[in-house]
């Protein structure tokens, strides 16, 4: 993990410096900077040192010096890809990933993205041909930040570093406000501020002097398919391969390796793999709380008696991690109202000690069909199929009124008849959707219909023609790199922790789509995942399945977090500013409050928006 | 009269027979074709226009009824079939074209007291390892289409001195019209697609490709499971513009495009479970007899069917890299693909069907002698 950054019209290499400044925390090891005085343009990186830590440091260049890489996360093919561009007689003057970038690039252009096996955001400057080139791994797990106007452009790991280099304003984007409402992140290319992008997933930007960035896609997440034709035991063998290579790409590492261990399938199948792969015990890390029913961290404990992991467990009272939130919520660079980032902050931090690198089972569910959520709107929609649209109408407002609000409510959903994507915009918004009128302040009149938000959806995912498979391509474009990635990067980054993720391998992504959907989803969903698991490791997965923990965010709002809630609704930037109404903001915070209902989903991330405006305004939010 | 001077009277049973295609089909068929010294009579699934094709070859087939909905109950019928057809037939030996038609096969065996002669492929390995390994240890010969699939057969238990590698023929056109060149062509022939092909790992090689052979195509001839998997790919790659998934095409347009592309590339792998796969790849020798040189991968049935460095090169087949490195390295020296090319012909001269059919009549000449001298 580390920071980069850049600016084309950076000719002493001060705004970088500035940048590079604003990124510390994600590479506290090393900085650099590189300027090219011809043509104006510097570009910097913090670094964090996993891979040759001593002669690592960044930016790099070819033999000649005319190609210069910054790159944040890892290549983690770069010793086949060391080896292959030897044989083509370039001479590595390191052992770093960083440096196979511009012999790559040497070989093959921009098109050297498709030899790299990895997590990557990085920048190449190429000088004889005045050309800049950004790129972003495939599924978007290291972020890259861009701003472009006026023939130049900036580029940083975080939307703060491009404000530091004076690349952007602070002024924010209304729509993108009303996104993060919407969904609780920032999905496709929209930043939280006005002028600044995100570079999608799989994409790359061209940049030339003068001219305007070109971006193109190289790579998307493929569109789920039956391809027919194997047994689900050839699945299972097919899957145990790319998965033990991808495992096996991912320990390579110069420093300390560690595993998170939440004792679910995922998480349980990486550690067996890792633990069978390598020759030390290896080390895991759990964190549980001090709630009763909570299964996790006593399954975790058994799991990794069983691969036999060095195991580290914390135990985390849950008003320590209600005090937390203002700190991390604060600290994020753009906000993200996921209410598991203050878990895997505290995992984050505890694992921190121990190891800088740890590898995590984040993507399985979007790859391998895990949420409920898939089998029921899959459900939901052959049942609107089969029943006549009045009746289904009528047996929908029938459930609404007789079920208990909340999810719960949301079973009427599953017969009321309607587009399916809106019922996925539906399940994910929840209430926030409807709020949104009372509770937007002036700064956001006129937001989006939910017509034209799902339209928007639907363009993420189209060609697809299973339900399912429909909504898990629409994750892994969406939800994965706005939500869980984001998360991923910035609660390791936060304490200087590299995440890495087995399950975001290409090749394994492409088999999965490869996958009937209904089989991935069929059963508890994994099922491939969950065969996997029988076979490794039996004993294991014939025990009671894991409980989801959720932070109890509602009681926390009507408790340890209702003083910073209401000091948000009474002097907070975001109603100051004029982006909530202060008025809605109270009255929904009081009806919490006082218990009449359950207005978290609605508040949560207002808080966590709140926190975050105040910090990046200035304000003190400790 | 003995079997030496006279006919050998042979009964091949087989579920795959032309005019149904595939490599197994085109291999059992070629060889009736071409064993002048063989009375064979064939028993085998029916399929559209089969009677058209039966009055032609030259042999007696007789079919067993069959569709796609009930070939597993059509390969039941077949092997019950075998005895009563073997007894009217009366032959001197039986040769099984697929394990499936075994069960019968091994009853004629033992009902007429005749050698069975197995052919072996290599999915049967991996499809039905339990019943393929009764088959190979009780034949009086297994005919193992690669060393590879002698590797297979071997590990199943089969005594070495009872396997014979005979590599599947070709057809040798007595002309062709190479007009190979722009724009630079990559092509893939398989009648079935499957996972294990390698059409992901081409897909993931050609932007690598083209990065160094700006405009070059990949042409997909075939169909099957995996075809969907394959556009998925392609879209996901965004190599559409670079790509033409063809489909299933006639013997005449896939002909063509073996005349016309510049190298042959399947970088077939060997399947998860570790056996199967690539068998010996007949598509490979059949672009080399058209004069094309062939990539593959360095493992499975494409180790015979393609001499590294000589008729093509063999890379590691999950390595997109180096597949993509070897297409760039014919793709860019177009008078070493020629001369791979001229080599792969003249390497496929040496397994035209005649030959090979030759081979085979010596194998089932051979296990007749053997069981009279028992």
């Amino acid at each position: 993990m580390c920071g980069i950054c850049g600016r084309t019209d950076d000719p002493a290499g001060r705004a970088v410096a500035a940048m590079n400044a604003a990124m510390i925390h994600r590479g506290p090891d090393d900085e650099g900077v590189h300027t090219d005085r011809d043509h104006g343009l510097s570009i910097g990186a913090r670094r964090l040192s996993v891979i040759d830590v001593a002669g690592g440091h960044q930016p790099l260049a070819n033999e000649d010096g005319t190609i210069w890489a910054t790159l944040n996360g890892e290549i983690y093919n770069h010793p086949r890809l060391q080896q292959m561009l030897r044989e083509r007689g370039h001479r590595l003057a390191t052992g770093t990933d960083t440096e196979v970038l511009v012999h790559l690039y040497e070989e093959y252009g921009a098109e050297m993205v498709h030899a790299l096996e990895g997590m990557f955001s990085f920048a190449i400057w190429d000088s004889r041909e005045a050309e800049l080139l950004l790129a972003r791994d495939r599924f978007g797990e290291k972020p890259l930040f861009y701003s472009a106007g006026g023939g130049q452009l900036a580029f940083a790991s975080e939307l703060t570093a491009l404000v530091a280099g004076a690349a952007v304003g602070d002024e924010l984007d209304p729509l993108a406000v009303d996104d993060y409402f919407v969904y609780g992140y920032l999905p496709g290319e929209r930043s939280i501020l006005t002028g600044a992008q995100q570079l999608p997933p799989g994409h790359l930007l061209g940049w030339r002097p003068g001219r305007e960035p070109e971006l193109r896609s190289y790579w998307q997440p493929p569109v789920p398919v039956a391809a027919g034709g194997e047994s689900t035991g050839d699945l299972v063998r097919e899957l145990r391969r790319l998965l033990e290579d991808s495992v096996r790409s991912r320990l390579i590492a110069d420093v300390p390796l560690g595993v998170f261990l939440s004792g679910g399938v995922d998480s349980t199948l990486i550690a067996a793999l890792a633990a069978a792969e390598s020759s030390a015990p290896i080390k895991t890390f759990t964190v549980g709380y001090d709630v009763g029913e909570v299964s996790e961290a006593e399954q975790a404990r058994i799991t990794a008696a069983e691969i036999g992991s060095e195991h580290h467990e914390l135990t985390l009272p849950l008003a320590e991690v209600a005090a937390r939130v203002p700190q991390v919520l604060s600290a994020l660079d753009q906000p993200l109202a996921d209410q598991s980032l203050l878990a895997f902050h505290a995992i984050a931090e505890f694992a921190r000690d121990d190891v800088t690198v740890a590898v995590g089972g984040e993507g399985a569910d979007e790859l391998f069909g895990g949420y409920p959520r898939y089998r029921w709107l899959a459900r939901a929609e052959s049942l609107g199929r089969g029943l006549p649209r009045p009746l289904a109408a009528a047996g929908a407002r029938a459930l609404e009124r007789a079920l208990p609000e909340g999810r719960t409510a949301r079973l009427a959903d599953v017969i009321e008849p309607r587009d399916s994507i809106e019922r996925q915009l539906d399940w994910v918004a929840g209430e926030r959707l409807g709020v949104r009128a009372q509770l937007y302040g002036p700064r956001l009149r006129g937001f989006r219909p939910p017509a034209a938000l799902a339209a928007e959806l639907a363009a993420s995912a189209p060609g697809v023609e299973s339900t399912a498979g429909r909504f898990m391509l629409l994750d892994q474009r969406h939800w994965l790199p706005g939500d869980v990635l984001a998360k991923a990067d910035r609660a390791g980054m936060l304490v200087s922790l590299e995440v890495r993720t087995p399950y975001l391998d290409y090749r394994l992504a492409e088999f999965a789509a490869t996958v009937a959907p209904a089989l991935h989803t069929g059963g508890k969903g994994k099922a491939l995942l969950r065969r996997l698991l029988d076979e490794l490791l039996p004993e294991t997965s014939l025990r009671r399945p894991k409980t989801a923990f959720r932070v109890p965010v509602a009681d926390w709002l009507r408790g340890p977090l209702a003083a910073s809630m209401r000091d948000q609704v009474e002097s907070g930037c975001a109603c100051d500013e004029g982006w909530i109404d202060r008025a809605a903001a109270s009255a929904l915070l009081e009806e919490h409050v006082r218990g009449e209902r359950d207005r978290s989903e609605a508040l949560w991330p207002l808080l966590a928006f709140g926190l975050w405006l105040d910090r990046f305004r200035g304000r003190d939010v400790d | 009269m003995s079997t030496e001077a006279r006919k050998l009277r042979v009964l091949l049973v087989t579920p795959d027979f032309p005019p149904e295609k595939g490599g197994i089909q085109i291999l059992l068929g070629r060889i009736v074709e071409n064993a002048p010294g063989l009375d064979v009579r064939v028993l085998a699934l029916g399929y559209e226009g089969d009677a058209e094709f039966d009055r032609d070859l030259g042999a007696e087939v007789r079919r067993v009824a069959n569709s796609a909905m009930s070939r597993p109950l059509a390969v039941l019928g077949l092997n019950a079939r075998s005895l009563a057809e073997a007894a009217r037939f009366r032959p001197d030996a039986i040769l099984s074209g697929h394990v499936v038609a075994s069960i019968g096969a091994l009853a004629v065996r033992r009902a007429l007291r005749i050698p069975l002669v197995q052919y072996v492929h290599a999915d049967e390995f991996r499809v039905r390892a339990g019943l393929t390994g009764r088959v190979v240890r009780a034949a009086d010969t297994t005919i193992a289409v690669s060393r590879y699939t002698r590797e297979m057969t071997l590990a199943a238990g089969a005594a070495a001195e009872r396997i014979r590698v005979i590599l599947p023929g070709v057809d040798l056109p007595d002309a062709f019209r190479i007009e190979r060149g722009s724009p630079p062509t990559l092509l893939t022939v398989a009648t079935m697609l499957f996972r294990y092909k390698g059409h992901d790992t081409m897909a993931r090689a050609m932007p690598l490709i083209r990065a160094k052979v700006p405009g070059a195509r990949w042409v997909v001839v075939g169909d099957g499971p995996f075809r969907p998997a394959v556009e998925s790919a392609v879209t996901a790659y965004r190599i559409g513009d670079a790509v033409n998934l063809l489909g299933r095409v006639s013997d005449e347009e896939r002909n063509r495009w073996l005349d016309r592309a510049n190298v042959f590339c399947m970088p077939s792998r060997v399947p998860a479970a570790g056996v199967g796969g690539e068998g010996f790849g007949s598509a490979y020798q059949e672009a080399g007899a058209r004069g094309m040189p062939a990539i593959g991968g360095n493992v499975a049935g494409a180790r015979d069917a393609v001499a590294n460095g000589e008729t093509g090169l063999l890379v590691n087949p999950a390595d997109h890299l180096a597949v993509a490195g070897a297409a760039v390295e014919l793709l860019a020296d177009p008078k070493r693909a020629e001369e791979m090319g001229a080599a792969a012909r003249r390497r496929a001269e040496g397994n035209s069907w005649p030959k090979v059919a030759a081979r085979v009549e010596e194998v089932l000449r051979e296990a007749a002698g053997r069981r009279k001298a028992a």
